[in-house]
């Protein structure tokens, strides 16, 4: 079984996509295709290969190319496809997608494929105790109504316990599901109107809600999450400085690889890495910062060396009360 | 620049360099010491194509340095299965790809010949048999051909059931779109999804670390390894001395951490007689060897020995059997119960006891508990005590503390905290 094979190549994707297109087409459509979904050199490779017909899979008609399969192309799987699949029926969180009916008709297809891998052949070593219940039926029902509402583009209404116990019932629009591997947790991300036709982002566990019901009311406002999740961050990043020893450098990268972060090479041994945060984030981004100790040092913003130092000085002073 | 070539034909050599670019993100020609020029502008250049929406520029002293700008938090896909999807191939396997599956599509079933032939009378192309022949049978092998003795004659067909039901099943696709994000390889996921033409706009993941699909072909190799209960002989190269190593062991379990990133294979090394973790990112290559007759047992024996991991090592840096580590927290009751929550959760197995008035116990034995010391340090701010039977880790607690004060300053500048931490 090949994980690197040309069978999966961009090139193939994209020529499968011009070959399916029943009508003529002409050069400047396929240039616009292989633009759309190529890597940024691809056109240089593929158009000469097209045009000379060296890769004679056009019947050409003057300036037009008709694609020479009779019917868009279904690719069937391939045996390390078919494995992967069988494997996720093992995965808990599969029943958050698929019924009864159509686990039991997915199964019988795959009833003579081996999983790629079981459950039990990784262990989560650092993962949380206390993940969603992915089983429970209510559970269940809230995941696929949100997910329901957040393809639709509809609002729910979701009547929601709070971390600080309060019980929260409002209107939302789902804008992503997020999934926290570390967590082992669902949280939603939704938007809620805040006034002046200004939407808000909020994040709410699944595990928290108490109910969630689908509305008729479809939202059809443009939403740029991710200049909603930028405007959200503290105008000052958090500013770090790493002197590369005891592989300081390449721990801290992959540990604050989640983080919007801009690293910069100061001199031979010493980097210093902007980490872009807002309030929902700070307090992890604390602990994770202070699990380094020492190897890191926090020289901005003011905000977080102020969080970062009282914590610091409560320490000092239960460890030396009278200093 | 004429012989530059987009796609590749091998992936190891160039898993480095995205690594190192994903990982460092700023490395210049100069300090890609090991390489010539050419090679470095070659592989840059091909990294910029691929990546092309994700490639930062950054200019330091006049200098251009380029970086990877992939922040999973922002993202719908991990941008580094591109890198998947690069293999080159030739003229012939691009025409034949097409035009089989195209010819089979309605089930029927043929001998190489027949699609020879068909492939001359309906689409106007020539092949030689043999190029067929080797075609189909590759394809058979992937799974994606069925072969079938018939007689004397061998015929190939195609059966597109179970693409046909993935593809009248949305809530697959759905599926799809979370593990490819979320579970290993998600690549797979990725390319199914692409098959069908599906794209995720529903799901982010947290706490996914991207750089892992650059391993899933050593990953790949050690499952298969496992599923057959297999010995195996890895060739690693240290991150750290750049210095490779060949070692024989037992493919166990893959251990993964949700915090820091790192993947390792836990193997049983007959040679030292002890289990063993090494980081996936480090393991080059991997070489299948006989088949062992003792893993079940050994199975049985990690499962026993986990109880007392706390992260990857089965041993202390004092070499006891198992060392021991209390921590007395300061929790003001009832405010501060979610630090009790966290005990709980992030524990791994640790009891909980409450001592005195907001005074709570955590205790724990492990194998080495110098892994522990990251955790512990979260707590900074209400540790009363910590004590460890290994007094190499209390050293290093309250060492790297002295050292945090100094860093910080923290001194008697600021006397207005009492010894709660509750500031005037």
């Amino acid at each position: 079984m090949e994980l690197f094979s040309e069978i999966y190549s961009c090139y193939y994707q994209v020529l499968r996509h011009i070959l399916s297109v029943q009508n003529a087409v002409t050069i400047q459509d396929i240039r616009s295709q292989i633009s759309r979904e190529g890597f940024a050199e691809s056109l240089l490779s593929i158009i000469p290969k097209l045009e000379n017909g060296t890769w004679n899979l056009f019947d050409k008609d003057g300036e037009l190319y008709l694609s020479k399969l009779k019917s868009p192309l279904m690719v069937p799987l391939s045996d390390i496809e078919k494995s992967y699949l069988k494997a996720l029926l093992s995965d808990l969180r599969i029943g958050l997608f698929l019924d009864e009916g159509q686990l039991k008709t997915i199964q019988q297809l795959l009833a003579a494929v081996p999983p790629l891998w079981k459950p039990e052949q990784f262990f989560y070593y650092d993962r949380f105790a206390d993940g969603d219940p992915y089983p429970q039926d209510s559970y269940r029902s809230h995941f696929r109504t949100l997910l329901q509402a957040q393809k639709s583009g509809q609002y729910v209404d979701i009547d929601y316990n709070s971390p600080n116990g309060a019980r929260v019932h409002h209107y939302y629009v789902p804008a992503r599901l997020e999934y926290s591997v570390k967590n082992d947790k669902f949280r939603l991300l939704a938007l809620k109107h805040a006034g002046r036709s200004k939407m808000k982002l909020e994040l709410l566990n699944i595990a928290r809600m108490q109910s969630v019901r689908l509305t008729e009311k479809p939202f059809s406002l443009p939403v740029d999450l991710n200049a909603m999740i930028r405007h959200s961050y503290y105008k000052e990043p958090l500013r770090l400085r790493i002197v590369n020893k005891r592989n300081a450098l390449e721990r801290a990268m992959l540990h604050f690889a989640n983080y919007e972060k801009n690293t910069i090479k100061i001199d031979e041994e010493t980097y210093e890495c902007l980490i872009y945060y807002n309030q929902n984030m700070e307090t992890e981004l604390l602990i994770e910062v202070m699990s380094f100790g020492p190897m890191l040092t926090v020289i901005g913003n003011d905000k977080f060396l102020h969080s970062l130092k009282t914590r610091l000085q409560r320490q000092r002073n239960i460890l030396f009360p009278e200093a | 620049m004429s012989d530059f070539q987009e796609l590749i034909k091998s992936f190891p050599k160039t898993r480095e360099y995205v690594r190192d670019f994903f990982v460092y993100g700023f490395k210049t020609r100069n300090e890609f010491k090991d390489k010539s020029p050419r090679t470095y502008d070659n592989e840059r250049r091909r990294l910029e194509s691929w990546l092309s929406p994700y490639i930062r520029k950054d200019y330091v002293s006049n200098k251009a340095n380029i970086s990877l700008a992939i922040d999973s938090n922002l993202l719908d896909t991990n941008p580094l299965f591109q890198v998947w999807k690069t293999k080159s191939f030739t003229d012939n396997d691009i025409s034949l790809h097409f035009l089989i599956l195209d010819l089979l599509q309605n089930g029927r079933k043929m001998t190489v010949e027949e699609i020879t032939d068909s492939l001359l009378a309906e689409y106007e192309t020539f092949f030689d048999i043999q190029s067929v022949r080797r075609k189909c049978n590759s394809y058979s092998k992937e799974g994606l051909l069925n072969k079938e003795k018939s007689g004397k004659t061998v015929v190939f067909s195609l059966d597109n059931t179970l693409p046909a039901w993935l593809q009248a099943n949305e809530a697959v696709m759905d599926a799809l779109a979370f593990y490819q994000m979320a579970s290993c390889f998600g690549i797979i996921g990725n390319e199914l999804m692409e098959q069908f033409d599906y794209h995720n706009h529903t799901f982010r993941v947290k706490h996914s670390f991207f750089v892992h699909t650059l391993e899933d072909e050593i990953l790949l190799s050690l499952l298969e390894a496992m599923n057959q209960k297999l010995e195996v002989q890895l060739e690693i190269k240290s991150s750290k001395k750049n210095i490779s190593n060949t070692v024989c062991c037992i493919p166990m379990q893959i251990f993964t951490s949700t915090r820091s990133g790192r993947r390792f294979l836990c193997g049983y090394v007959g040679k030292s007689k002890r289990f063993t973790c090494f980081r996936l990112d480090t393991i080059k290559c991997v070489a299948a060897l006989e088949q062992s007759e003792e893993y079940d047992g050994l199975l049985l024996k990690l499962s026993r020995n986990r109880q007392y991991l706390w992260g990857v090592s089965f041993q202390g840096t004092e070499r006891n059997h198992l060392e021991k580590l209390i921590m007395d927290l300061q929790i003001m009751e009832p405010y501060e119960n979610y630090i009790l929550d966290r005990l709980k959760r992030e524990g791994r197995g640790g009891t909980v006891q409450k001592t005195g008035p907001n005074v709570y116990r955590y205790e724990i034995e492990v194998f080495d508990c110098n892994e522990m010391l990251p955790w512990i340090r979260t707590f900074i701010g209400r540790i009363l005590s910590l004590q460890c039977s290994s007094k190499s880790v209390e050293q290093r607690f309250y060492r790297d503390l002295q050292t945090m004060y100094h860093i910080y300053q923290i001194n008697e500048e600021s006397k207005g905290e009492t010894a709660n931490g509750v500031i005037f």
